[in-house]
């Protein structure tokens, strides 16, 4: 079999287009790849029957865009009609869904092709992918290491090059540290970007889903796919159509870039620390503009999201009760027993965890006191980040402080999880985009990821900057060195 | 008998009259076949998101006017957390912190004088689903599920049962004639929640507050409250302590029976809903709104006794929202209201009542209805005839005088005629005048049947009573 799936999506597509190849043929190679790397358990559910007929009714119709035919993985948080949607939790182990989401619909409205849906923390409660009911994946760069997450799944089959598209969701950073752990692009779009709806609440405030990828561009055309606001979601925005794809290859000199001091501080890895560094300074010489700057907050960020995620997800989860669909206790005794059953049995020790936290959080007076104290500083948070882009393009760092940890790391301290996120959740709070960008690799060869933060909305100039590295860096980032393959 | 004075606070929850449900685009509609007026976001389904119907804001602001509020320029909803199977995302979603309306009153009249009750707030939330519960297994019905709904709370301001029953009457007058609800207690597009505690002085503190829920209709919110007070006085006066507790008025037993003792502090975790952003209502929507104003119940009310009908049937009529909309198709004609309103008070309404029908579904039409009073003014239909033709009048499309010339109704009226008649039954009945005039009313009677039997009841019978009784006094004063 050929190796389509190694080529960029501008040769796939002309080889659509010419009739050398079939969406079939693309679906059968993606299908043979996952196969094959199946130890990686990047999947959960995979969709191969279906795939493959949409694939042949796909052949008569005319090839008329990029994404024509090409195979795409989706999270598992992201409801697809009649494709079990799990959320990778016990709970909905049996769920199928009745309806598609938004960004499900666009995607079939453009002719892409569902291959399955990806491995995932449980509800996206986690960094790791390891609370998933359905066990972690694993890193495609060493089978010992965490893939990250929560998006994990989605990185997985990407740096894999399963196929070539993958939607993530980050609700603080589970599309961007993963992405950063594999040594694959994934961008968070500014919040209300994209519709949320059919996406499986975790944190309303914070969930936003985006594209993960090989390379840039490609995750630019994806996510002009999948933006645009929706009747159904209120919390998405109205913007003209744009094209995030148009900065690529532009010059970046002029640039101002800012590197908040605490992004480079002493809870980076010194390797990771030096990377980025190397970067900065290479972006100078390219004519940026390199400024380290203070922003006030940062260090806050990960105390303030623990109380507004969790709070939110507490009350989000409560509609998994055994009632009208999913997991539902046996033979309960009565109500209570319905729900304690239920939950005891359905829901992981994180997912229980964090709804107890937030349940706490929102009772009595911690509501005041904690939740809308915690939005109230949010608030000031996203004032100082735009107070930031009045004087600079972008904001630079890393994306993680380690690279990824080995697999049998302790699960023990449930606080760990969220440092990990230190770097990435402050572009949660605030609701601006970011991307992760592999930049190079570390001693024993694990992918580091640069963070690139853009002002609300400034999605396209993200791509330019990430676009523009790429090419500088030239990185070979599949992690078989693209020879590991028949 | 009673030494203590009541302190009575009224929660009400309406329905809102609109198309759609309040935060997803399925059918808002009542008496549909089960789970029929459903969609994804009414379940409750993972990944569902609200909308917010622009029509139930619309109908809000409507009612914080008609009920004299005061009205927010910025909101937003809030999440109130709790697991109860009625309740499909487990979290019901309601305005706790920014209710769209405060301080507003609603004037009552009590023995004469007026009151104005005070109203604390009225915020928008959405309506639970409902569950029947049968031997062993419990049915959800998700219709009800995200039917609009406003709730309106009053300050604890109410100092009777008496007066909180005139409230609720006037508020259901104002919401039903402000199209902002069908205010069907029996179907529980509105719904009454009353608190009463008791004490002995105006000075003293308040007393237990006892909650009685779901009140089921008008006269039991009197009724409910009168037992409660009872129940209570004869607690204080033994004095016997009692906690906040919520109960309810079982119709049956004629009391309010106890439900549950409140416990400290319910938690419901409130929180502002992520998913749907501030709302910002600009004045300008607001004075759109307040220039579609149905005109109110209290302005019909005025112009009807201004038209000369009783302020009783005035009452009556308002209270047939029906047939006052009828009504007022009528205002700009020199139609005889006073005919008119005991006519579609009386014999109309009960044909309607009889076959379960409005207005609206007869023929009545409105020439025909100003041909028929018309008729009924001049005498040509007697009360007699009405009736007999009634059903011709409102089930055929045939106009009145169609109608009348099928059932042979005429000359009815021509005194002359009826003269000749009166002349002939005396002539032939002369043991019955001097029954008459021996004062036996029943001769009379006998003496209008031979009138009718004589004229084979085509006369006007008043016209005819008119007559015979002239012409009886008549022979009085010539014997």
């Amino acid at each position: 079999m050929s190796k389509y799936l190694d080529r960029s999506i501008l040769e796939i597509h002309e080889l659509l287009k010419q009739k050398k190849i079939t969406p079939k043929d693309l679906v059968m190679e993606a299908l043979k790849r996952i196969e094959e790397s199946e130890e990686y358990n990047a999947y959960i559910t995979l969709d191969a029957e279906n795939a493959l007929k949409q694939a042949e009714e796909l052949e008569k119709l005319e090839v008329d865009h990029l994404l024509f035919g090409i195979p795409i993985a989706i999270k598992d948080n992201i409801v697809t009609q009649g494709l079990r949607t799990t959320c990778a939790s016990r709970i909905l182990e049996n769920f199928i869904p009745i309806y598609d989401a938004t960004v499900v619909e666009k995607l079939k409205e453009k002719h892409m092709i569902i291959i399955g849906k990806t491995n995932m923390d449980e509800f996206a409660m986690g960094s790791s992918s390891r609370t998933s009911y359905f066990q972690a994946p694993k890193n495609a760069w060493n089978k010992g290491k965490i893939a990250g997450g929560s998006s994990g799944g989605s990185a997985t089959t990407i740096s894999l090059r399963n196929v070539p598209f993958a939607l993530g969701t980050d609700t603080g950073g589970s599309i961007r540290q993963p992405a950063s752990y594999c040594g694959i692009v994934g961008m968070k779009p500014t919040y209300g970007r994209v519709s949320r709806y059919g996406l499986v609440a975790f944190a309303s405030s914070l969930d936003q889903i985006g594209p993960m990828t090989k390379n840039v561009y490609e995750n630019a055309l994806l996510l002009n796919a999948i933006v645009g606001m929706d009747e159904k979601d209120l919390t998405s925005v109205e913007k003209a159509e744009e094209d995030f794809t148009r900065n690529i290859g532009k010059d970046i000199r002029g640039m101002r870039i800012a590197v908040p001091n605490y992004f480079m501080s002493d809870i980076v890895n010194k390797e990771i620390k030096s990377k980025v560094e190397e970067i900065l300074s290479l972006l100078e010489k390219c004519g940026a503009k390199v400024d380290y700057i203070d922003i006030p907050y940062l260090e806050h960020a990960v105390t303030l999201y623990q109380i507004i995620a969790m709070g939110e997800a507490s009350s989000n989860l409560a509609r998994f009760d055994g009632i009208r669909y999913g997991h539902s206790k046996e033979n309960p005794k009565d109500i209570d027993d319905l729900y304690y059953g239920t939950r005891e049995e359905g829901f992981g020790e994180e997912v229980k965890r964090r709804i107890m936290v937030g349940s706490y959080l929102l009772s009595g007076k911690n509501a005041k006191e904690y939740y809308e104290k915690a939005l109230s500083i949010r608030d000031d948070m996203q004032k100082a980040f735009l107070n930031v882009f009045e004087d600079y393009d972008l904001v630079l760092g890393p994306t993680t402080t380690t690279c990824a940890y080995d697999l049998e790391d302790p699960m023990d301290n449930p606080s760990k999880s969220f440092l990990d996120d230190v770097l990435v959740i402050p572009v949660n709070m605030a609701g601006l985009p970011g991307l992760s960008l592999p930049i190079g690799f570390s001693k024993d060869h694990m992918p580091i990821g640069l963070h690139i933060i853009g002002n609300l909305f400034e999605e396209a100039k993200i791509y330019q900057l990430a676009s523009f590295l790429e090419k500088k860096l030239n990185l070979d980032l599949d992690p078989k060195g693209g020879e590991g393959r028949d | 008998m009673t030494n203590y004075i009541p302190t009575i606070g009224i929660e009400v929850h309406v329905e809102l009259k609109t198309n759609t449900k309040i935060f997803s685009p399925a059918k808002n509609g009542y008496g549909m076949g089960a789970n029929t007026l459903t969609n994804v976001v009414d379940l409750g389904y993972p990944g569902v998101l609200p909308t917010v119907n622009k029509e139930v804001i619309h109908q809000a602001i409507r009612a914080a006017l008609l009920l004299n509020c005061k009205i927010r320029n910025k909101m937003h909803f809030d999440r109130k957390n709790y697991f109860y199977p009625d309740n499909p995302k487990n979290y019901q979603i309601t305005q706790n912190k920014t209710p769209i309306a405060y301080d507003g009153y609603v004037e009552i009249d009590v023995d004469g004088q007026k009151k104005k009750i005070e109203i604390e707030e009225m915020h928008i939330e959405e309506d639970t689903c409902k569950s029947t519960h049968r031997q062993k297994v419990s049915l959800l019905d998700f219709n009800r599920a995200g039917v609009p709904l406003i709730e309106i709370v009053t300050k604890p301001c109410i100092s009777s049962p008496e007066e909180a029953k005139l409230y609720i009457e006037k508020l259901r007058e104002i919401l039903l004639y402000g199209e902002i609800s069908d205010c069907k207690m029996e179907e529980g597009s509105m719904r009454c929640d009353a608190n009463i505690s008791l004490r002995k002085n105006k000075e003293d503190p308040l007393g237990v507050k006892v909650e009685i829920k779901n009140i089921g209709s008008i006269g039991n919110v009197k009724l409910s409250l009168e037992k409660e007070m009872q129940r209570q006085e004869k607690l204080l006066d033994e004095q016997i302590s009692f906690q906040e507790q919520t109960r309810r008025y079982d119709d049956k037993l004629g009391d309010t029976v106890l439900m549950r003792v409140k416990e400290t502090g319910n938690d419901y975790r409130y929180f502002p809903e992520p998913d749907i952003p501030t709302l910002h209502i600009p004045d300008s929507w607001i004075d759109s709104v307040s220039k579609e104003i149905p005109r109110t119940a209290d302005e019909r009310r005025k112009t009807y006794i201004s038209l000369g009908i009783s302020p009783v049937n005035a009452d009556k009529i308002i209270l047939n929202k029906n047939i006052s909309d009828y009504l007022e198709n009528y205002l700009d004609t020199n139609l005889d209201f006073v005919i008119a309103s005991n006519l579609l008070l009386g014999d109309i309404a009960f044909y309607l009542n009889k076959h379960f029908q409005t207005i609206e579904d007869t023929k009545l039409t409105k020439e025909k209805f100003i041909c028929f009073v018309e008729k009924i003014k001049d005498h040509t239909l007697s009360s007699r005839n009405v009736k007999d033709i009634l059903e011709d009048v409102l089930e055929k499309e045939d106009s009145i005088d169609e109608i009348i010339k099928k059932n042979n109704i005429s000359n009815i009226s021509d005194d002359q005629y009826i003269e000749s008649i009166v002349d002939k039954v005396l002539e032939n009945n002369e043991e019955s005048i001097r029954d008459y005039l021996n004062g036996h009313d029943r001769a009379f009677k006998f003496l209008m049947g031979q009138m009718m039997k004589e004229s084979k009841g085509s006369i006007n019978p008043q016209l005819a009573s008119e007559m015979l009784s002239k012409k009886l006094q008549n022979l009085t004063i010539d014997s």
